[in-house]
């Protein structure tokens, strides 16, 4: 009889594309229960929205490109980016915010560049980016976090809201700084405070901040760093980029604020507020579009941190994440050419 | 600081990075002692296994015995295999490999007698000098046991100092556990081997490295080494932690001594040698007992085998036998892999032998290993870099690999790939990594071994071109030595020699020149020769001796052997050459002594002819058939003329005939025996040429006595002449074109020809020059009897070359030839037709347009025979 003939190895790891993004997603949830309670039911209608329309793109294009729908649906990838597009757009942006942004991750930023594994960018941030760039005052308009608003939407406000129906008349109710549900984010406070001549204590003592790093914000980022640890042990990500991500950024943002504490925010202040834990193990740690090496990932992530630092404090843009990401994804070509691990019995050098 | 030695003895172990921890299922077949199967029917041992230069010690349908050597080499790398068993060789051929491929290689096919009877074995003893051990190991055809069967006896004959030998007991591939049982059960045996290696290598450590998942083998060895011999504190177990592939060489020195292996480079250049325990225990046999490596332990695992364990197998023993007894039950899409499940080979047929370094069957079920699946898109995770124990980036070779930039995946260190398949284990898309590498490594070598030969192509064709060249200047200077020596050497007389022979070749030249352009010439020789009779018949005596010698040398040409007779017929030529032009100037004899010579010269003519007759045999009667027609016509033409006018015509047509005869059997010969025909012709030529020569001066003398007014007719049948010479050499052209294609074989085969005709021809110009006026007529029928010969001896001649084309080089030599010979039969008949009277001209011309009918038919018979023959 025939037998069947196969290369060696005969046996793999139970660790596919699929498993990996699955347990990415699910370590994620912590952070978006956080945040939802945070920040209300926005999030999660924002992250329903792109999930829907991550699938039904990618399936699109996988038709188009009579490529397996099925199989490309189920690697979870889509699905992946679309929830960090989602938990990184403010809640109550309004629905063609996401939807243009998704499409704009799957289709172009994904699947022009060849697909899962090809593409250069992240397509999250690079979605993120677009929409920044293109509606700053809607994406700068965070919803006031629930124990300094007055008053929190209901889910159904918020699906009103989101889709601009009903009487509410859009944000413009919400955007009323303290006194109602929308306000500018810790980051985006101090960035003006500091503009406006006061120190960093000074800017820190408003309420928005609770004496830290921002209400809700510090609890949100506490919750994606635990997610993140969980995915250390999962051994879904490694743990050279998260690392990077953070110690540059610490480093860099303990340089400056021994140079000049009045003028600068506190390491801990950079590592807890806007998406930095979000950032460090669920966005930088994007295998596709970082550097390949262990050595290199480190570079990589490192790069990232203090890019994240002197676009904080020296951008216009009160979060960096997106850009730190997208100029390290330009630099992992180079990096991954330039740093090789020393093959075995070959010298050094 | 601690030396190397320090931190063995401490057991300090190192870091080897990457690596894997799969599940191991060692459990299955690990619980049970080393157990033999049934003897099979048949054992197929390739050969040779490993090495090449060796030679087949037996042949089909020996008997041998257990342990018989199958193949004697004398080559270092030659590995002796030996009969597992005894019985009878029932066939050496090409079988199939245990290989993934399964591609033929040559193999010993041995038919078990079932006694199971040892050879005389020659156990060892202490005495034996180290050099006698490894001729011994080596006798034995030991190679490693951990599966790259590399000869062993090499392994233990260094150039080096050995420092370290380092005892390989890791097995680190799931599934197995041949060397765990081996180990348990035969710790003492194993030291024994180590013993010996000890002694042959003398190294300061042996260290016995085991993974920490077998620890009755690790018990079994400590025990083993606390008993033994060895010096103490020279031997060692190291207990290393269970990760694959810790087993592999490279691996188990970095984890062993932290120092790495050179790319491209061996362990004996560290002052390391590895050995499998497997090996150990094999030296042992070899050397204190004498026994051949002829079985190893195997082990049988999977889910799909009813009896997992490990067995002795003797080398050669079919894999389907072992299967058989094991209660193998196969499913849909089964797999059999010889070795490990990580870097084991799937087998596509089980007819195939258990090798040297076959230490595992697994025949695992679905559940446990499953279908490959699909390859996905790579996410670029980075796992493979992970995993890789050397280092390497598996993820930018695959990009390379699949894109067949094969010069940057070596840019990669992709030659420092050791297969192990750690990446593709770890990959999430399921990516066939290793295969790729696989691929891409056969595409390296490949475009190498290219490259290697083209190398040496350019290398070879350049040292042709210098030979070459070398040769060509080696023969220049050689010739001008010679010629240089020759110069020095030749005498005077040689000297003359040459001048004469270029005289002859001149004046050869010149007679040709007359015969084929004679119709112009005629007129002014004519002119000349009108003043005097007598020279006539002083010339007819010339050309009767010439022709006499002519004839001789042709006589002489037929009897000798070539080189004599072309050297003759060369003198002759010469003679004939030079006496042409003494008559002419002496202008004393006779007009009676000229009808003696003539009549001498027919009567020679006759006896010639008659010869001619006797010679030609039954082949030749066609063309004599041929002959006989215009002969008769010719004779019924002649009625009114005289006796002697018959006579001369019957002998010049007898003469044709006959030369037309020889002119036939000649080329029919030239076609059944090539070589010898070639050889008679050189003579003949020379012959015809004096013949021509002979002829064109006798054909001047009878125009010569024309008078005035018939120059006008003379002129006249001229120019009927060269109308038809140009016609025949129309012909002849046509027929030389096809003799330029052919070579120079074939140039022998005419001159024979020529010299017939040119015999012919000049016979009938004799005859016709001592004739009267009155014979004229005479004169003219037979000059048209001999044109209508001169026709169909040229029909016959281009018949002959048409068949000759056929048969292309011998044939290629008649033509040259033949085309003198229609010259000069040409001109002879232009000639006597000179000398006509106008009242016969109408006669002539009659004659002239039969024997020209006459000739067409023949020629068209010949055109209509060689299109046959084509």
């Amino acid at each position: 009889m025939a037998f069947k003939i196969a290369s060696s190895p005969h046996v793999t790891r139970n660790m596919h594309t699929s498993t990996v993004m699955q347990r990415v997603i699910l370590c994620l949830l912590p952070g978006l229960v956080v945040q939802c309670a945070f920040f209300g039911w926005g999030t999660l209608i924002q992250v329903l929205l792109a999930i829907i329309v991550a699938l039904s793109c990618e399936a699109a294009v996988m038709k188009l490109r009579n490529r397996s729908i099925k199989a490309s649906l189920s690697d979870n990838s889509a699905m992946l980016t679309a929830i960090l597009i989602g938990v990184a757009i403010p809640p109550l942006a309004p629905w063609w915010m996401i939807v243009m942004g998704t499409v704009f991750a799957i289709v172009i930023v994904k699947h022009l560049y060849g697909g899962l594994g090809h593409n250069l960018f992240n397509p999250a941030m690079a979605a993120y980016v677009l929409l920044l760039v293109s509606f700053p005052v809607q994406m700068t308009s965070w919803i006031a976090p629930s124990t300094v608003a007055l008053n929190t939407p209901s889910v159904i406000d918020s699906l009103q809201l989101i889709f601009n129906v009903g009487a509410h008349g859009g944000m413009d109710q919400f955007r009323l700084g303290i006194d109602g549900i929308s306000m500018a984010t810790p980051l985006d406070t101090l960035k003006t405070d500091l503009s406006l001549g006061l120190t960093t204590t000074e800017s820190l003592a408003k309420s928005i901040f609770d004496g830290g790093t921002g209400v809700g914000w510090f609890w949100v980022n506490l919750a994606y760093l635990a997610g993140g640890l969980v995915l250390l042990k999962l051994k879904a990500i490694r743990w050279h980029i998260s690392t990077g991500v953070l110690v540059g950024l610490f480093v860099a943002s303990s340089i400056g604020f021994l140079l000049s504490p009045d003028m600068q925010a506190s390491p801990l202040f950079h590592l807890f507020s806007g998406a930095t834990m979000l950032a460090a193990f669920f966005i930088a740690t994007d295998p596709v579009t970082a550097a390949t090496s262990p050595r290199g990932r480190l570079i990589f992530g490192a790069l990232i941190g203090v890019l994240v630092y002197i676009i904080r404090t020296q951008g216009g843009y009160p979060d960096a994440f997106a850009f730190a990401v997208l100029l390290a994804n330009l630099c992992a070509p180079f990096i991954d050419y330039y740093v090789r691990p020393r093959t075995y019995g070959h010298s050094a050098g | 600081m601690l030396t190397l030695l320090d931190q063995l003895d401490k057991g300090t172990l190192w870091r080897s990075p990457g690596g894997i921890h799969p599940p191991e299922v060692k459990f299955l077949s690990n619980t049970t002692p080393i157990s033999q199967l049934p003897l099979a029917q048949e054992y197929l041992v390739p050969v040779p296994q490993v090495g090449e230069n060796c030679t087949l010690a037996v042949k089909v349908g020996d008997k041998v015995l257990k342990g018989t050597p199958l193949t004697q080499g004398t080559s270092i790398w030659h590995l002796p295999v030996h009969a597992p068993t005894s019985g009878t060789v029932v066939a050496i051929e090409p079988r199939a490999s245990n290989h993934a491929s399964a591609l033929p290689v040559n193999t010993c096919v041995i038919a078990a007698d079932g006694e199971d009877r040892w050879c005389e074995l020659t156990p060892g003893s202490i005495e034996l000098s180290n050099h006698e051990i490894i001729a011994k190991i080596h006798g034995a055809g030991i190679a490693g046991m951990g599966g790259a069967a590399f000869p062993s006896h090499i392994k233990l004959n260094p150039v080096s100092e050995i420092e370290l030998v380092i005892i390989n007991g890791v097995e680190c591939e799931p599934y197995i556990s041949a060397d765990d049982r081996l180990m348990r059960e035969y710790s003492q045996d194993i030291l024994a081997g180590i013993g010996i290696i000890h002694r042959l290598l003398a190294p300061k450590r042996i260290v016995i490295a085991i993974e920490d998942n077998k620890p009755e083998a690790i018990k079994a060895m400590q025990q083993a080494v606390s008993h033994s011999t060895l010096p103490t504190g020279s031997t060692r177990v190291t207990v290393i932690p269970t990760k694959y592939p810790s087993g592999g060489e490279k691996q188990l020195i970095q984890i062993i001594t932290g120092r790495e292996v050179p790319s491209g480079s061996i362990p004996a250049k560290l002052g390391i040698v590895v050995h499998n325990v497997g090996t150990a225990f094999a030296i042992h046999q070899a050397v204190t007992q004498g026994k051949p490596l002829i079985e190893r332990v195997v082990t049988v695992t999977g889910q799909n085998v009813g009896k997992p364990g490990n067995y002795w197998l003797p080398i050669g023993t079919p894999v389907e036998h072992v299967l058989k007894h094991t209660e193998f039950h196969a499913e849909a899409d089964q797999k059999v892999i010889i070795g490990g499940p990580m870097m084991g080979h799937a087998l596509p047929t089980i007819q195939v032998p258990i090798l040297k370094g076959t230490n595992c069957i697994l025949v695992p079920s679905s559940q446990e290993i499953g279908t490959t699946p699909e390859e996905k898109a790579c996410i670029r995770c980075g796992e493979c870099a992970n995993a890789c124990p050397a280092l390497l980036l598996p993820q930018q070779l695959f990009w390379h690999a699949k894109a067949e930039e094969y010069d940057k995946a070596a840019s990669y260190n992709l030659k420092d790939c050791i297969e192990c398949g750690c990446c593709s284990y770890v990959c999430p898309s399921d990516i066939p990594l290793v295969e790729y590498y696989r691929i891409a490594k056969s595409a390296l070598k490949q475009a190498a071994d290219e490259k290697h030969q083209a190398e040496r192509a350019k290398l070879r064709f350049e040292a042709r071109i210098q030979r070459l060249e070398e040769e060509k200047l080696a023969r220049e200077a050689k010739a001008k030595e010679a010629a240089a020596r020759r110069q020095a050497t030749m005498t005077s007389t040689d000297k003359n020699a040459v001048a004469e022979a270029m005289a002859r070749i001149a004046a050869k030249k010149a007679a040709a020149a007359e015969t084929t352009a004679d119709n112009t010439p005629v007129e002014v020789v004519a002119a000349d020769a009108s003043s005097t009779e007598a020279p006539k018949g002083k010339a007819a005596v010339a050309a009767a001796i010439a022709r006499a010698k002519a004839k001789k040398a042709a006589a002489a040409a037929q009897g000798a052997d070539e080189a004599e007779s072309s050297q003759q017929a060369v003198s002759s030529v010469q003679t004939a050459s030079s006496e042409p032009s003494e008559p002419t100037e002496q202008s004393e004899s006779l007009s009676q002594k000229d009808k003696v010579a003539a009549a001498i010269a027919r009567a020679k003519a006759k006896k010639a002819a008659l010869k001619a007759d006797s010679d030609a045999n039954g082949d030749t009667d066609i063309a004599t058939d041929n002959t006989d027609k215009p002969a008769t016509e010719t004779t019924a033409n002649a009625e009114v003329d005289d006796k002697k006018a018959k006579v001369a015509a019957a002998v010049a047509r007898a003469k044709a005939k006959k030369a037309a005869a020889q002119q036939a059997e000649s080329s029919e010969v030239t076609e059944v025996l090539p070589e010898h025909t070639a050889d008679a012709k050189p003579e003949s030529t020379n012959d015809s040429d004096d013949e021509s020569g002979n002829k064109s001066s006798l054909d001047a003398e009878p125009s010569a006595s024309l008078s005035p007014e018939d120059e006008k007719k003379a002129k006249v049948a001229a120019a009927v002449a060269r109308a038809k010479a140009k016609k025949a050499a129309a012909q002849q052209a046509e027929s030389s074109e096809v003799t330029e294609v052919l070579p120079e074989h074939t140039a022998d085969a005419k001159p024979e020809l020529n010299d017939e005709s040119g015999n012919k021809s000049d016979s009938a110009t004799d005859l016709n020059a001592p004739l009267s006026p009155e014979d004229e007529k005479k004169a003219k029928v037979a000059a048209a009897v001999a044109r209508a010969k001169a026709k169909k001896a040229a029909a016959q001649q281009v018949e002959s070359t048409e068949v000759a084309e056929v048969q292309p080089e011998l044939v290629a030599d008649a033509k040259p030839e033949s085309t003198n010979v229609s010259g000069n039969e040409l001109s002879s008949a232009t000639e006597p037709s000179a000398s006509l009277s106008p009242e016969d001209e109408k006669k002539a011309k009659v004659a002239a347009a039969v024997a020209r009918a006459k000739a067409k038919k023949a020629a068209r018979e010949a055109n209509a025979n060689s299109d046959a023959n084509e």
